[in-house]
């Protein structure tokens, strides 16, 4: 929790009033209101299709708004294009961040308003000020002519936010900045953050994480339907209410009971799996209708593991058994014809194609099974799949629309749904709730646990502690590439599994 | 007994297929035509008999067509004539660059005199230059340098008489036939050439001259299936034709197949060029191709022929001067029913 | 009624695909009709007759069918996220392979198959240095582009080959029910390379894996293999396509299908397929071809130059992108109109 600022502005720089936006077929923002003053971090909170995406983009000057005001330093304004609001003082970071990877540090700071003498870049000033500014952030130790493609995520994220100070922002938007960081990076984007704001600059903050909120946030404004249903809210309002406020429901995790009782055999069974950088002599297994989580942080090898048993990536050593047939390494389609499916961590550059309608990526690893003679049957094909949506209450359920169109979350849906068709045995998740609102993943968590009653094996890696714990039969904590502990999830609480999958970052090469 | 010639039949099958794939690698070698070269008679005078030794650098443009084809294979036969003559040609790519590239490496083996078909007359005129202020003889073919100090000789064909001529054949046999106001076809080469332009003006000036205008004109690009396809457009754009040019005999046999195909041989039809096909289609007169106008790949074993006696220091025989002259430009003739024999050893 | 109406475009839209490029090709064809209005109207006498009309309309479709033969596997191979600049230089490599004395001394059949067999594996060599091989389709099918064009020129020793397989050239010149034999076989193609694309498991593969290859890959879906048939299959066209050039010019040589791959890829950019795969059309590809053809036989029926025709040419495939983007978005903005 964090008490509010020594003496707080009570004059607003930003304030919207019944804003409006309205999109072919969507009325994605339908009277917003929303105040920021000058040195807070205000919230904003809401499910996937709230309308924060539009609402950050008419803030940026991407988008006009329809009708309703915008206030800025107590002025109504208008912005023209992305320009004008950059110039007026607003920045924006977007969840991917924009930066030219080929670009040194400096030149990104300065990106499209470069010191310039006759034409000419001044090249030695943008570096100096660039050092400056990063030293503001507390960041000196980022070299300004490094190329930026060379930095780790969290290092983009300092680099996005130097620019945000080298236009003279006063306000700073971030869109869910803490989702490209791992656990202990999160810590020092909150003390940027801090510095940040004590300089006056007011910072609207984007998350899915309540314990974020809390930590960092000073006010909440939540939106639902495009709509603003609670306004400056103070940052320790209990989860339950904010989580109302957002769906109507009052709890952040819901859990459907455990019921499924695992078979005995083994269904997956890998042996000493290792590949060079990423995991080492890595041996698990999965029983029909058990849910297995693996634990860890983003780096510990994780989702590589996933990706390998799966064929997608080829093992230096070791095997991957699904029914005691050993499966071809470094061949997704044996996988799939064997019966696995997997369900990976970016979903839009993974698993979709997002032009396509929601029943073509459906049926995108069985199209070939409903086929006759090498012809596809369309009727089939939509049949199967409106059994698929109905069971997991897709919405929209008209399954002639393209992906594109549809929430995160239904997105998620989408590609679980296509393993339901094939008869898949095992399922492997990579993130499924990435991104997915708080209603979307409930009902997620419903459609993998009625999967596991009806036999069918998961295998499941997520970066939330409390979900790997609330799904899983049996947890696995992965770290730096090695399994260091296996348990039954009720025999092992959240802080256990914490300290276990941060050691690493705690006490330098503890011994696993 | 049946299986085993179904056998047998498939095997075949299969064989003659295998045999065509390997077979085409070896077939239709260009073979060089003996009759476009002239072994000088020794009768005619002391140019024939081996002199000192002469080091000729060929250069002509990768031939992606049978006239530049058999330049390069004219040029080489003739040399070979030659006893006294060392013959070293050089790849020259597809472009101006490229040729340039190669040429510098001919000139650093230090030939006599250098034969050379540019790429661009005006492009490759600072070569020549170079060569010459180097000490080396330059032989220009085909495509005239504009710097007179460029070339020792040049050996060229007349695009604009080529035009003329064929102008004048078809006015000849429009007032025989007595039509008075013909409906005459064009299918000219590549149009972004100079020559293609030349050759075009050639004709229509003539043309004009005798109150004739060329009624539709689509531009080719030397190739047969460019050929056919403008002139099957030509033909839909003129439902009746009297009197037809076609600028490149190569490209003619798609003009011609464009013809059969459309069964129109209601015209005469003039070729360019002269290629062996052509000739031979007019000695045999069964098609509309009445005569070519002819701008001969021969003029590559003249040049080779001009080129040892530059190198020897000699003159043409049958002239006064004791040197070779400056510029030899070849007349456009015109290859009829009536003198085809005596023409078909120059087709290519 | 109305209201039924604009919920049946409406799902249309959504249905993404089939709305958009129905009302795209329905635009095509509109051009194309235009196209040969104008030509009515600057040619009055030509068109007052009839048989003229019917031939001139023959002879359009005549001068489409080979490119469109190459454009129907150049759209295959883009929706698969790739290009294939070597079809012109396979169709000429194909053409000339297939004439040589020793092919034609097999008869028609022997030249038939040589043409589909070198265009084949042309093809598959071009689809295994792209899949296996990892190189940039730009640069795999550039390399075949300068490759296959050489050994044309040294396989047919730089000469013009003269076909004398009167079943061959017979392609070219015979008609059956008053349309000729090219015709059908671009009218086949084109419907099997629509059934191909619309209606079959390798159709499916080729939107996914011009769509999303990662996501195709991780469905089950061998994006290598495929990818390596998609450039097999634009040989196996470029190789018809050989024959029926072959046919019409009684000949082939090494220049031949001159810039082929510039035509085929700009026929497919106006029929609304998109350069970076995933989406495309047949019939779409098949108007584009036309359209071109229709504008050459314009331009040549008026005496008009052909730097002229080139430059219009240019400018209508500016025109059809910049038309498609602009007409999409008001498209959807009339269907989500509130009744």
């Amino acid at each position: 929790m964090r008490t509010a600022i020594d003496e707080p502005d009570e004059r607003p720089v930003l304030r919207l009033t019944d804003v409006v936006k309205t999109f072919p077929g969507v009325k994605a923002l339908d009277g917003v209101q929303l105040e920021v003053r000058a040195g807070e971090v205000h919230c904003l909170l809401g499910q996937n299709g709230a309308g924060k995406s539009t609402l950050i983009k008419v803030l940026a000057g991407v988008h006009r708004p329809d009708s309703g005001t915008v206030e800025w330093q107590g002025e109504p304004v208008a912005f023209g294009g992305p320009q004008a609001a950059t110039k007026a003082g607003i920045a924006t970071i977007y969840q991917e961040l924009d930066l030219v990877g080929d670009l040194s540090v400096a030149e990104n700071v300065f990106l499209g308003h470069e010191p310039r003498r006759f034409g000419f870049v001044r090249r030695g000033t943008m570096v100096a000020r660039t050092r400056e500014i990063l030293k503001s952030l507390g960041h000196e130790e980022i070299p300004p002519r490094r190329m930026v493609h060379a930095l780790p995520a969290a290092g983009k994220q300092v680099v996005s936010m130097a620019r945000a100070l080298s236009h003279e922002a006063r306000l700073l938007i971030m869109d869910e900045p803490s989702a490209v960081l791992a656990h202990d990076e999160v810590e020092n984007l909150f003390h940027i953050i801090r510095r940040l704001t004590a300089r006056g600059i007011a910072v609207i903050y984007i998350s899915h994480r309540m314990e974020e909120i809390r930590e960092i946030g000073d006010r909440v404004t939540v939106l639902k339907d495009g709509r603003t249903t609670a306004a400056n809210l103070p940052a320790d309002t209990p989860t339950t209410e904010l989580v109302s406020r957002m769906t109507g429901r009052s709890i952040e995790y819901v859990f459907p009971p455990r019921t499924a009782t695992a078979g005995t055999d083994d269904l997956l069974t890998v042996t000493n799996l290792s590949r060079a950088g990423e995991f080492r002599d890595v041996s698990l297994s999965v029983r029909p209708g058990e849910i297995v989580g693996i634990a860890g942080l983003v780096g510990s090898g994780r989702s590589e593991l996933l990706e390998t048993i799966y064929g997608a990536r080829r093992p230096d050593a070791g095997t991957v058994e699904l029914d005691g047939r050993r499966l071809r390494p470094g061949d997704v389609g044996s996988a799939v014809r064997a019966g696995m499916g997997m369900a990976p961590e970016e979903r839009k550059s993974q698993a979709l194609l997002l032009g396509e309608p929601i029943h073509r990526n459906m049926t995108l690893a069985t199209f070939t099974g409903l086929a006759r003679f090498g012809f596809t049957s369309a009727r089939r094909e939509r049949a199967e799949s409106e059994r698929i949506a109905e069971s997991l209450e897709l919405r929209p359920r008209d399954v002639s629309r393209p992906v594109r169109t549809l929430s995160g979350g239904n997105q998620q849906k989408v590609v679980v749904g296509r393993w339901l068709l094939g008869g898949t045995r095992l399922l492997l998740l990579d993130e499924p709730t990435r991104g997915v609102d708080v209603g979307a993943r409930a009902e997620l968590y419903r459609v993998i646990r009625d999967l596991a009653a009806e036999g069918v094996g998961v295998l499941l890696v997520s970066s939330e502690v409390p979900e790997v714990l609330g799904l899983a039969d049996r947890v696995l904590v992965m770290r730096e590439g090695r399994m260091v502990r296996e348990a039954s999830a009720t025999e092992i609480d959240e802080d256990t599994v914490l300290d276990l999958v941060m050691a690493g970052s705690l006490m330098e090469g503890a011994p696993a | 007994m049946a299986s085993i010639n179904r056998r047998g039949l498939l095997f075949g099958g299969a064989a003659v297929g295998a045999g065509a794939l390997l077979t085409a690698c070896t077939s239709n070698e260009a073979a060089p035509t003996a009759a476009q070269t002239k072994a000088v008679d020794a009768a005619a005078g002391g140019n024939a008999a081996p002199g000192e030794k002469v080091v000729i650098g060929f250069s002509a443009p990768a031939a992606d067509h049978g006239w530049l084809a058999a330049i390069t294979t004219n040029a080489k036969a003739q040399a070979a004539t030659f006893s006294d003559v060392e013959f070293k040609s050089v790849e020259s790519g597809s472009d101006a660059a490229a040729q340039r590239a190669a040429l510098s490496t001919l000139l650093a083996q230090k030939p006599n005199v250098i034969v050379l078909l540019p790429h661009d007359g005006k492009e490759l005129n600072s070569f020549g230059l170079e060569a010459m202020t180097a000490g080396v003889q330059v032989v220009n073919l085909d495509r005239a340098f504009p710097d007179r100090r460029a070339y020792r000789t040049q050996v060229l064909g007349d695009n604009y008489g080529m035009g003329v001529a064929a102008a004048n054949y078809v006015i000849e046999q429009m007032k025989a036939k007595g039509v008075a106001a013909p409906v005459i076809g064009e299918i000219a080469g590549m149009d972004e050439l100079e020559l293609t332009q030349t050759r075009s003006k050639g004709f229509s000036d003539t043309l004009t001259a005798a109150g004739f205008t060329v009624a539709n004109r689509r531009a080719a690009r030397f190739t047969v299936d460019s050929g056919q396809q403008e002139a099957s457009q030509l033909l839909q754009a003129l439902p009746k034709i009297d009197a037809l040019w076609n600028h490149d005999d190569d490209q003619g046999i798609g003009v011609l197949a464009a013809l059969n195909q459309a069964n129109r041989k209601e015209m005469i039809m003039v070729g360019g060029a002269g290629s062996k096909q052509a000739i031979e289609a007019i000695q045999a007169d069964d098609s509309p191709l009445k005569a070519t106008v002819t701008y001969s790949p021969s003029m590559a074993s003249s040049a080779i022929s001009l080129a040892r006696l530059i190198g020897q220091g000699k003159g043409l025989g049958d002239l006064v001067e004791l040197q070779v002259p400056k510029e030899i430009v070849l007349s456009s003739e015109t290859i009829t029913k009536d003198n085809a024999a005596d023409y078909l050893k120059f087709g290519f | 009624m109305t209201a039924t109406a604009l919920e049946t475009g409406r799902k249309r839209l959504w249905a993404g695909e089939s709305g958009e490029s129905v009302s795209r090709n329905l635009i095509l064809a509109g051009v194309l009709v235009a196209l040969l209005v104008i030509g009515a109207i600057t040619q009055p006498q030509l068109y007052g007759d009839s048989a003229w009309v019917w031939s001139n309309v023959l002879s359009i479709l005549q001068l489409a069918s080979v490119v469109g033969v190459v454009t129907v596997g150049m759209t295959f191979v883009i929706i698969g996220g790739g290009i294939d600049l070597s079809v012109g230089a396979i169709v000429a490599l194909a053409g000339v392979w297939s004439t040589t004395l020793a092919t034609q001394s097999f008869g028609a059949g022997g030249m038939i198959f040589t043409a589909i067999v070198v265009g084949i594996a042309v093809g598959l060599v071009n689809g295994f240095l792209i899949s296996y091989g990892k190189l940039v389709p730009f640069i795999a099918t550039l390399a075949m582009l300068v490759a296959a064009r050489g050994l044309a020129a040294s396989i047919s020793g730089k000469q013009t080959q003269i076909s004398s397989s009167d079943l061959i050239n017979g392609i070219a010149s015979t008609k059956l029910l008053g349309i000729p034999i090219l015709v059908y076989i671009l009218a086949a193609v084109a419907v099997a390379g629509w059934v191909l694309l619309n209606r079959t498991t390798f159709g499916r593969r080729t939107v996914a894996v011009g769509g999303n290859p990662e996501a195709a890959r991780l469905a089950g879906i061998n994006v290598k293999r495929h990818t390596m048939l998609l450039y097999a299959l634009s040989g196996l066209c470029c190789g018809i396509a050989a024959i029926m050039l072959t046919a019409q010019a009684t000949s082939a040589q090494a220049a031949m299908a001159n810039l082929y791959e510039l035509d085929a890829i700009a026929a497919a950019i106006i029929g609304g397929t998109l350069l970076s795969g995933g989406r495309g059309t047949i019939v779409g590809s098949v108007l584009g071809v036309l359209i071109f053809a229709t504008i050459t036989n314009l331009f040549a029926i008026n005496g008009l130059s052909t730097e002229a025709q080139n430059m219009v040419k240019g400018g209508i495939i500016v025109a059809a992108v910049l038309v498609q983007q602009f007409r999409f978005q008001s498209v959807t903005r009339l269907f989500n109109r509130k009744p």
